[in-house]
């Protein structure tokens, strides 16, 4: 049974602002904002926040306007990060959840199979048949019963090997690497999602080491159930549990990693509103502390709610 | 002795190294792909905006030798799935040592790290100059956080009550990411209008945009803000588990034996406590040092210090792919060797590791 999350003042404080800053992000193109996003106000360059101009909260150097730009900023981030924290976390899930059940030697391929699955490989990527025959003729020996066994797949060190590999350099580095190779703000999202998906996977790994050797597991393989069947019915909602607390903190670290991209310039195309690129305005503009106060109370309390949100649910499921 | 712990340590090593290797490999591959299209294109553009066939035919002749100068004329990889000709159908061919992998293999095997696209520098020359840098700056804020950490999570685990708001300040200094952290600092303690402490002299914001050369030599009060953020920055993450580890720790009975004992809470804490606790910092600090090299990315952009971080950034804006793919190397290095300091110091304090039972 799930146990419900008994509210608190901390608890209301954060999913309120969770819930405010989704709702503006969504309505931010049909709020009455008095300047619209993306054009300059020049009779009013780095305006202190001003009724009388209609800048409720002053404009940059650029003359943008600092409420406008925090809106859609939050649009960008929200619309950026959650698809990319959901899919990361399907990714991460799926796989660390099949590393874990299966392990180097749970998932048993006939030889035959495995040795044309090679060929068919070997025919895709057109490598030529001095190479591909041998193979071929290997699985057809492999028919013969004598010869005839079942090879494990190491899917577990695939898969972790993968993630090793994803992690030998800070994401950071990776991300700004990838986008100095040539990577548009349009593979940015699909860039993320592929740097993002270790982290979960390892967890849900981790737990599915755990479950697969409860008695109930036994019980289900004992019956006779097909594995595929024990894995997605049994083994799956117990080892997807992590996941509860694991989201909002992906989520808060892709907010994180976006906007750090945003300030320095990379990720992100120019004229797409960011709490980053905001804060990289107030950069150049160090007396303005106008322009760098929303954005920073605004990333700072988002991450906030997040980290209590996934501190609460962790706990949650612990007693 | 240590027969049971350098064995998976030395295959983690093993594995964490062909991993960067590998990835260093697909990034020099795609950044050559990458810069070789964009020449390739950049003649397309030229020759269809040529009005002389005299003129075509010598801008021609320019890519030719701008292709030749970069290497980017031999074949990329060992084997290639290419056509021979345009319009022929392509097929697997077999270019055998004369390509450009094998030469930077070679030439990385001699230390050389090829030349800057941008500045036509040696690439190992602008690495060593941001070192400089770099290192001090990395050094002193690990040094500093782990300081800090250590006592902090004595502290925290101690007094809980009295410290609570220490606490809750540390949870919201790791809400904050590291950018906006160092240009809070920026904006309070470097600002004529607030603080003018720590003058950074705009160094970073006129020089940005400029190419890495030309350093200013920075003075000592411009390195206090930078490692300050640095710490601060990494400061919850080390000083947190390590109290939640004194305090899991001084629960255990062995704690309340050795309190009833007469020990001392500082004591306690110190002789007792802490040797457990260290454990899971220690494994942390090989993640402290991948954390330190992408926090100093940003902070030396905020500052405006010449340092690893900015060259990387900075490559990255302006396609310097050399410069990128050796900044990655040396990160992916940097993390390799951290691995292995984290790996060795946790077999030199706890002695259960080096005996299995």
């Amino acid at each position: 049974m799930a146990q419900l999350i008994r509210p608190t003042a901390g608890c209301a404080l954060a999913w309120g602002w969770f819930s405010v800053l989704i709702i503006s992000a969504l309505a931010a193109p049909w709020l009455p904002l008095p300047y619209p996003p993306g054009t300059p106000d020049l009779l009013h360059l780095a305006a202190p926040p001003s009724a009388a101009a209609a800048h409720w909260l002053g404009t940059d150097g650029q003359g943008l306007d600092v409420l406008t730009q925090l809106l859609f900023g939050a649009r960008t981030a929200l619309l950026l990060t959650l698809p990319v924290a959901a899919g990361a976390t399907l990714l991460g899930a799926a796989i660390g959840a099949t590393a874990g059940f299966w392990g180097n030697r749970g998932l048993r391929v006939p030889l035959p199979a495995a040795l044309l699955g090679l060929a068919a490989a070997m025919w895709a990527a057109a490598v030529p048949w001095l190479l591909t025959g041998p193979v071929v003729l290997a699985a057809g020996l492999a028919c013969w019963p004598r010869w005839y066994r079942r090879c494990p797949v190491p899917l577990d060190s695939l898969l972790t090997g993968t993630g090793t590999l994803l992690d030998a350099v800070p994401r950071l580095v990776l991300v700004t690497a990838a986008a100095g190779l040539g990577a548009s703000g349009r593979a940015l999202p699909l860039l993320l999602l592929f740097t993002t998906w270790p982290e979960t996977a390892r967890l849900v790994r981790a737990q599915m080491w755990r479950v697969r050797v409860q008695p109930f597991v036994e019980a289900a393989q004992a019956a006779g159930l097909p594995p595929l069947r024990v894995w997605l019915r049994h083994c799956l909602p117990h080892a997807l549990i992590p996941l509860k607390s694991v989201f909002p903190l992906s989520v808060a670290g892709l907010l994180g990693l976006e906007s750090t991209l945003s300030f320095l310039g990379i990720g992100l195309p120019p004229e797409v509103p960011s709490w980053g690129r905001m804060l990289n305005a107030a950069h150049s503009d160090l007396g303005a502390w106008w322009v760098f106060v929303p954005p920073f109370l605004a990333l700072a309390s988002t991450t906030l709610a997040l980290a209590y949100i996934a501190n609460k649910s962790k706990h949650s499921f612990n007693n | 002795m240590t027969g049971a712990g350098l064995g998976p340590l030395a295959a983690r090593l093993l594995r964490a190294g062909a991993g960067v290797g590998l990835l260093v490999s697909v990034l020099f591959l795609l950044s050559r792909q990458q810069a070789r299209t964009a020449l390739l294109q950049a003649e397309a553009a030229g020759l269809s905006a040529a009005a002389h066939p005299t003129e075509a035919a010598e801008q021609q002749d320019i890519r030719r030798a701008q292709l030749h100068r970069l290497g980017l004329d031999e074949p990329l990889f060992y084997a290639q799935y290419v056509a021979a000709a345009p319009g022929q159908p392509a097929h697997w061919r077999w270019h055998g040592r004369r390509n450009q992998y094998h030469r930077w293999l070679r030439a990385l095997a001699h230390g050389q790290l090829g030349t800057s696209l941008r500045s036509g520098r040696p690439v190992g020359e602008l690495l060593r100059a941001a070192l400089a840098v770099s290192v001090p700056l990395m050094g002193a804020a690990a040094t500093a956080a782990t300081l800090a950490a250590l006592l902090l999570g004595q502290w925290l685990a101690g007094h809980p009550r009295r410290t609570a708001p220490l606490h809750l300040a540390l949870v919201g200094l790791q809400s904050i990411p590291g950018f906006a952290l160092a240009l809070a600092l920026l904006l309070l303690f470097a600002n004529p209008d607030v603080f003018d402490w720590f003058p950074v002299d705009n160094l970073g914001v006129e020089t940005v945009a400029g190419l890495p050369d030309g350093y200013a030599v920075a003075t000592l009060g411009q390195f206090v803000l930078p490692v300050l953020a640095l710490t601060l920055s990494a400061l919850p993450g080390l000083a947190l588990p390590l109290a939640a580890a004194l305090r899991h720790e001084l629960a255990a009975p062995y704690a309340v034996s050795a309190r009833a004992k007469g020990n001392s809470l500082r004591q306690l804490l110190r002789r007792h406590a802490l040797p457990n606790a260290l454990l899971p910092l220690i494994a942390q600090l090989a993640d402290l040092l991948p954390a330190l090299v992408a926090g100093a990315a940003v902070v030396e952009t905020v500052f405006g210090l010449p340092g690893t971080g900015r060259l990387l950034a900075h490559a990255a804006a302006t396609h310097d792919y050399p410069v990128l793919v050796a900044g990655v190397l040396l990160v992916g290095t940097a993390r390799l060797l951290a691995l292995l300091l984290a790996d060795a110091a946790l077999l030199l304090t706890d002695p259960r590791l080096r005996w299995p039972s």
